[in-house]
């Protein structure tokens, strides 16, 4: 019987950003992730209170998956910041806080939607079409002939994300194992079309993070007990190999609709087994060395591959099917009968591996691009964080292999687009105003709230209580010590910009970052020593800032333009 | 529990709703943010969504969002215009009663008596405002309106064809009340480049548009987390599912679609097997797997690399596919399949006709099939080579949340609908009262018909005293007809030219006007006169090379070309009928034509107001005159939120002004929108929400009962006393 009740009305609620109760939860959402923004952000701790896991966090994946929203409209912007994640792993966190800030400085402004949604449409164009010029003095291109800016770009991730608890020594260690597993999943004679390898990430909780280690190949979890009953390997210069994604337990597969009727004492399980022996002779008789199977193999058939000096290994699991059949070269087998002697592969050689407590089977290629990433940390939730942020940065390696460049990071990229707006919009006020109906101060207003945000956004990196400058040549990011005496000629102190990129010995102006000042153009055009001249800089992955900054400016409008909200309460 | 039903309670009822839809009316609409039961957001601009969402309960409020949703049903737009309309008409209703209110007082009735005379009038005036829907509304579009239509097809080639640049307007102007206001120019030129993309044929549109609007869900794929300038048409389907196993393959790729799974079961639904020995389930699983693989070497000789499933094939099948080099996608759903089978004309293949040795019929080529990776998810690109007008593409919807992708998806499905409704014909039909002096007129038209062989005539109704007969002359003046329209235009045209570019000075906004030459041989005598119209829409780009298309029309012909056919059925009885009525009335048919579109911002509203004001002053009935302004008044109230933030001379007072002038010197009225929209879909709305209104009126009671409602019905006054 089915229950039938009444739907019940909605809520409707107008105008829900100026002095609503989205307003206030916007605020109390920014605080949130600006708190975890950069190196020295603070964590997150997460949990139900009833016996769940606790997660320490400051990733923004695992901080928005957990976060329960209750306001529609955080709801667009979590939603907005979790499908940008889930596409670049990267810059969630940048793309939360500017959207919030946008949005809180410019419903301040009290200006209509329609200039409000323009305007910014067109910074946002102003600023991606300077990212992707030429000129741009804050993107590095990318030379895959050294190692130096790409580990710079991994070590700065695993940097920004505190929750990993890593020490500087492993910092190091973990980018070069990144670095390298990154680099065997690329094919050696690339073709047009490149097809990246996989690297699998193995699980290795409670082990030194020095531990982790990169292997070619692929890594089996077998149990101490299936490990007494695999046979010594033998020595041999290849292993015929045979996968198989149809289960080996001998059951009955699907038998149709109709039904089925079994005489007195015919034992179909018996029938079962037999055809499962049938194969094994067959297996025998192509001499191969390794059976896998996805699912669960007969016990007796076990016994009789054992007999036979066959290497047998179930329940391998789907996951691991993909990057099996790239390594062994097999294709899977969903067959019982006849096997097609095309859908063996092989292996270079196998052996048996012990890392901490557990036994791995390791299976080595003879050239393939999947290998396996020995993930180890204290413990579960660090370890947790540390492989959120080990497939950030593969992912991010992946996206600049696409696209070569590099965004400087550490604050750099955002005062340094501010000063470029900021001068573009005062000198030349015409070009944007062009085609649009709105005045010069809207304008001027608009580009400040913009600014503002991508402001507040940097110095949302000092968490510390110390000061943030910004210097009047190259318009980078400076921080200082909070609590200076005040003898002290304070500008003299920083020493290095926020990307690590300039040093503080020549001549700069410097101010406070949310302070006024004049605008000035921000020198363009990178100069080829001063990226050489910097051995470790703070880079961060282009692609995904740049989708970050389009998507944060995109529902920033969204949010803006809301005119109302109608929630469902059923 | 009993309320009385009234007019001040459907108007507190409309003013709410309209307050929630007016804010995302226009192109200087606002988003509304919805969530789901679910949890989950979804933004929307669409009417219809809101009034859904809200889950009303008032009764009133329920009969409006019914009729609304029927309205949507048959047109698939204009339910935030359905809302506004209907409020400002509550709205005149309540201003006549307000002023009447002291004749009630005078008569000093009790409160109950009061409300039942109350109720009484407004069946009056109900019954008022059905005869407006059904005769003088089918009057004023056809006589006066009619002469300001453009049409969206291009050309005065007698075959139809899409011109770009008004399909564009119109569906400009449709998406900025539909998707948020940084994003209408986007989708909808891909809206304009998929209808293009997607015709094979020019002039077989509307089989694709029928196609697209069917199968809408299969065409488009969404992508989150990517801007939404990264939305972008590819040539091919995209079915949203991964490959169960992929063979690269070039050249000859034929598929076959199987709706079964080709390896055979033990045992079929409502059979039974018996087995009696291990040996004989042995063999009959060998024999299962023989047959599998024969099939599958069947389907590979008749060089199929790609088999199309409905069903989960078991691994045995995709095992035997992978060695055999044919990819398989399995699980496609019905509707995909449809959509395919539609495209291709391929029927799936019967798996007792697959092993025997003659060749498979029920295959076909398909261009590539290939892998599509879109932000790290894969699906499955194949490009069918379409045996219909329909070309396929679909169309990859891009942008950071769900919501807005579900918005675009609404938006574009919506417009599908609404191209298929422009391009429809629409039926007009009226009654004219004539005077005694016309009495004579209504055979002497029939006489006429018959003798020049379907020579059709619009009589004008005896209110404007003089009538003038639009007269087209048969087939073989109809040469002669086109020559006069020619020079005319010719005469006319550097004129307009002139105007323009006067009036466009700055050459930045494509700007469209719409010019007409009113009448210009009129009434030379009492009888006979030629109206002819000429509207020239012009779009003039940024560059001193404009690209002037003339789009020239001669409606009074057209409308009569359709008269002809729909007279032969329907039309002689009837005017059989008005002779043996001794000719008092006389009945007409035209229509509206198909892509019949007038400028946006208000045209149609402001239009329709003048000719309704134009006709209250004329008519003698007095209900008719009440209910003629109350209507041209409530038709401004949307022209009047359209221009709510325009300021100085785009204000609306401003522009109501100078439309009024332009129609009463006959001088053409200028538009400064750049959009088209729909003729029928407007008419469509009005009659729709008249409807909805005489709905209202005529309920007098609403009683709220405790079981599940079957009908509402009237309450006879009586029994209720």
């Amino acid at each position: 019987m089915s229950r039938l009740e009444a739907k019940k009305p909605s809520i409707c609620s107008r105008e829900p950003l100026p002095g609503g109760r989205a307003g206030a939860s916007l605020a109390a959402l920014r605080g949130l992730v600006a708190s975890c923004y950069g190196p020295a952000g603070r964590l997150k701790q997460l949990h139900n209170g009833r016996g769940g896991p606790v997660a320490a966090t400051s990733h923004s994946a695992a901080l928005l998956a957990g976060l329960p929203v209750s306001h529609p409209v955080l709801k667009v912007l979590t939603a907005a910041v979790r499908s940008h994640v889930a596409c670049f792993s990267d810059a969630g966190l940048f793309t939360a806080i500017l959207c919030c800030n946008l949005v809180e400085n410019v419903q301040r402004l009290g200006l209509t939607p329609t200039t409000v949604i323009r305007l910014n449409k067109h910074l946002l164009s102003l600023c991606t079409s300077y990212l992707k010029s030429e000129v741009c003095a804050c993107r590095i291109p990318v030379d895959f002939g050294s190692t130096q800016i790409l580990l710079s770009l991994v070590r700065s991730i695993l940097t920004s994300k505190p929750a990993c608890m890593l020490i500087a020594k492993e910092i190091d260690h973990i980018s070069t194992l990144i670095l390298r597993a990154f680099l065997l999943t690329i094919p050696e004679n690339a073709q047009e079309h490149v097809i990246l390898g996989k690297s699998v990430i193995v699980p290795l909780k409670g082990q030194r993070v020095i531990d982790s280690a990169v292997l070619p190949g692929i890594l089996i979890e077998v149990s101490e007990v299936q490990l007494m009953k695999i046979l010594p390997i033998k020595k041999s210069d290849s292993f015929k190999v045979a996968v198989f994604c149809v289960s080996l337990s001998g059951d009955l597969s699907d038998t149709g609709e109709g039904t089925l009727l079994v005489s007195y004492g015919v034992s179909l399980e018996n029938a079962a087994l037999d055809q499962l022996f049938n194969l094994g002779k067959q297996l025998v008789n192509d001499h191969v060395d390794l059976v896998l199977c996805q699912k669960v193999i007969h016990p007796s058939l076990k016994q009789f591959l054992r007999t036979h000096q066959i290497i047998a290994v179930d329940r391998i699991g789907v996951s691991l099917m993909e990057p099996l059949s790239k390594v062994t070269g097999t294709r899977p087998i969903g067959s019982l009968g006849s096997i097609s002697p095309s859908s063996y592969g092989t292996v270079k050689d196998l052996c048996i591996a012990k890392f901490g407590c557990k036994h791995f089977f390791h299976l080595i290629p003879n050239k393939t691009t999947v290998c396996s990433l020995l993930l180890c940390n204290r413990n579960d939730t660090a370890w947790d964080e540390l492989k959120l942020t080990c497939q950030t940065a593969l992912h991010a390696l992946q996206l600049t292999l696409k696209e070569p460049y590099v965004l400087l990071g550490g604050g750099c990229t955002e005062t340094h687009l501010v000063a470029y707006i900021r001068n573009k919009t005062r000198n030349e006020p015409e070009s944007i105003l062009r085609g649009e109906r709105c005045s010069q101060t809207e304008l001027q207003l608009i580009t400040e709230a913009f600014c503002s945000a991508l402001e507040s956004l940097a110095g949302s990196l000092e968490h510390d209580g110390g000061e943030v400058l910004t210097d009047g040549k190259y318009g980078h990011f400076w921080s200082v010590q909070a609590n200076l005496p005040s003898a002290v000629n304070w500008p003299d102190l920083p020493s290095r910009c926020g990307c690590g990129l300039y040093s503080s010995q020549e001549e700069l102006s410097w101010s406070f970052l949310r302070s006024a000042r004049h605008p000035f153009p921000p020198q363009t055009c990178l100069s080829p020593e001063a990226k050489d001249s910097a051995d470790t800089l703070t880079l961060d992955c282009f692609t995904a800032k740049l989708s970050g900054l389009q998507v944060a400016v995109e529902t920033a409008s969204l949010i803006l333009d809301l005119s109302c909200v109608i929630e469902d309460t059923n | 529990m009993a309320a009385a039903g009234s007019v001040t309670v459907a108007l507190h009822v409309a003013e709410v709703l309209e307050t929630i839809v007016s804010g995302c009316l226009g192109p200087e609409g606002r988003q509304v943010l919805c969530t789901k039961p679910t949890g989950e957001v979804l933004l929307s601009r669409d009417g219809g969504r809101l009034l859904k969402a809200l889950h009303l309960e008032h009764p009133v409020a329920r009969v409006m969002v019914a009729c609304v949703s029927s309205h949507l049903r048959q047109t698939g737009d204009g339910a935030k215009t359905f809302i506004i309309f209907l409020c400002h008409l509550l709205r005149g209703l309540r201003e006549i009663t307000d002023k009447e209110k002291d004749y009630f007082l005078f008569e000093n009735i009790q409160t109950c008596g009061r409300h039942w005379k109350n109720c009484c009038q407004w069946k009056f005036i109900s019954q008022a405002l059905l005869t407006f829907q059904t005769q003088i509304l089918d009057y004023i579009m056809d006589l006066y309106l009619s002469r300001h239509f453009l049409s969206i097809f291009s050309s005065c080639s007698k075959e139809r064809t899409l011109c770009r640049s008004s399909l564009e307007m119109l569906l400009g102007a449709y998406f900025c009340g539909r998707v948020g206001r940084n994003n209408h120019n986007l989708i909808s030129q891909l809206m304009c480049d998929y209808v293009f993309k997607c015709t094979a044929c020019e002039s077989r549109f509307e089989e694709v548009l029928e196609i697209v609007d069917d199968c809408f869900v299969e065409l488009k794929v969404g992508v989150t987390g990517l801007p939404v300038s990264d939305s972008r048409i590819i040539a091919g389907l995209v079915l949203q599912r991964d490959f169960s196993v992929y063979c690269p393959a070039d050249g000859d790729i034929r598929i076959a679609i199987v709706t079964e799974t080709i390896q055979p079961l033990f045992s079929v639904s409502g059979s039974e097997f018996i087995l009696n020995s291990e040996a004989q389930f042995q063999t009959s699983q060998l024999w299962i797997t023989e047959r599998t693989k024969a099939i599958v070497k069947h389907l590979q000789s008749q060089n199929v690399k790609l088999l199309l499933s409905t069903v989960k094939q078991p691994d045995l099948v995709i095992y035997c596919a992978g060695l055999n080099g044919i990819s398989v996608v399995e699980c496609l759903s019905h509707e995909e399949l449809s959509l395919i089978q539609r495209v291709i004309g391929l029927a799936p293949f019967a798996l007792s006709e697959a092993s025997s040795q003659y060749e498979l019929s029920h295959t076909a080529l398909v261009k590539f099939c290939k892998p599509l990776i879109l932000r790290s998810k894969r699906y499955v690109h194949l490009g069918l080579v379409s045996t219909c007008s329909f070309t396929p593409h679909c169309v990859i919807l891009c942008g950071p949340v769900q919501g807005l992708i579900e918005q675009h998806e609404d938006a574009l499905h919506g417009a599908f609908k609404m191209l298929r409704q422009v391009f429809k014909d629409l039926d007009l039909n009226y009654v004219t009262q004539t005077s005694d002096q016309n009495c004579t007129s209504g055979p002497r038209i029939y006489e006429n018909s018959r003798e020049k062989n379907e020579l059709p005539k619009i009589v004008n109704s005896s209110i404007q005293r003089s009538y003038q007969d639009t007269v087209v002359k048969n087939k073989g003046e109809l040469a002669k007809t086109q020559t006069n329209l020619k020079v005319c235009s010719n005469l006319i045209v550097p004129d307009v030219k002139l105007e323009k570019t006067v009036l466009c000075s700055a050459p930045k906004v494509a700007v469209t006007d719409s010019y007409q030459t009113e009448e210009t041989l009129r009434c030379s005598s009492p009888n006979k006169g030629t109206i002819m119209d000429d509207h020239e829409p012009y779009i003039e780009s940024n560059s001193a090379n404009s690209t002037t298309e003339n789009t020239r029309r001669e409606i009074s012909y057209e409308n009569l070309q359709v008269t002809k056919l729909a007279r032969k059925d329907s039309m002689l009885p009837l005017r059989y009928k008005s002779l043996e009525m001794c000719s008092s009335q006389s009945y007409y048919f035209s229509s509206i034509p198909a892509g019949c579109v007038l400028p946006v911002g208000g045209n149609f509203e402001i239009l329709l107001h003048y000719y309704l004001l134009n006709y209250a002053k004329k008519c003698r009935q007095s209900e008719q005159t009440m209910v003629s302004r109350i209507i041209a008044n409530a038709l401004l109230g949307v022209p009047k939120i359209l221009y709510k933030s325009k300021k100085g001379n785009y204000s609306f007072p401003q522009v109501y002004v100078r439309a009024l002038q332009a129609l009463q010197t006959n001088q053409p009225m200028i538009s400064n929108q750049t959009g088209l929209e729909s003729v029928a879909g407007k008419y469509q709305l009005l009659t729709s929400v008249l409807q909805c209104l005489t709905n209202i009126l005529t309920v007098d009671l609403v009683i709220n009962i405790e079981r599940q409602p079957q009908e509402i019905y009237d309450q006879d006054s009586e029994e209720e006393l």
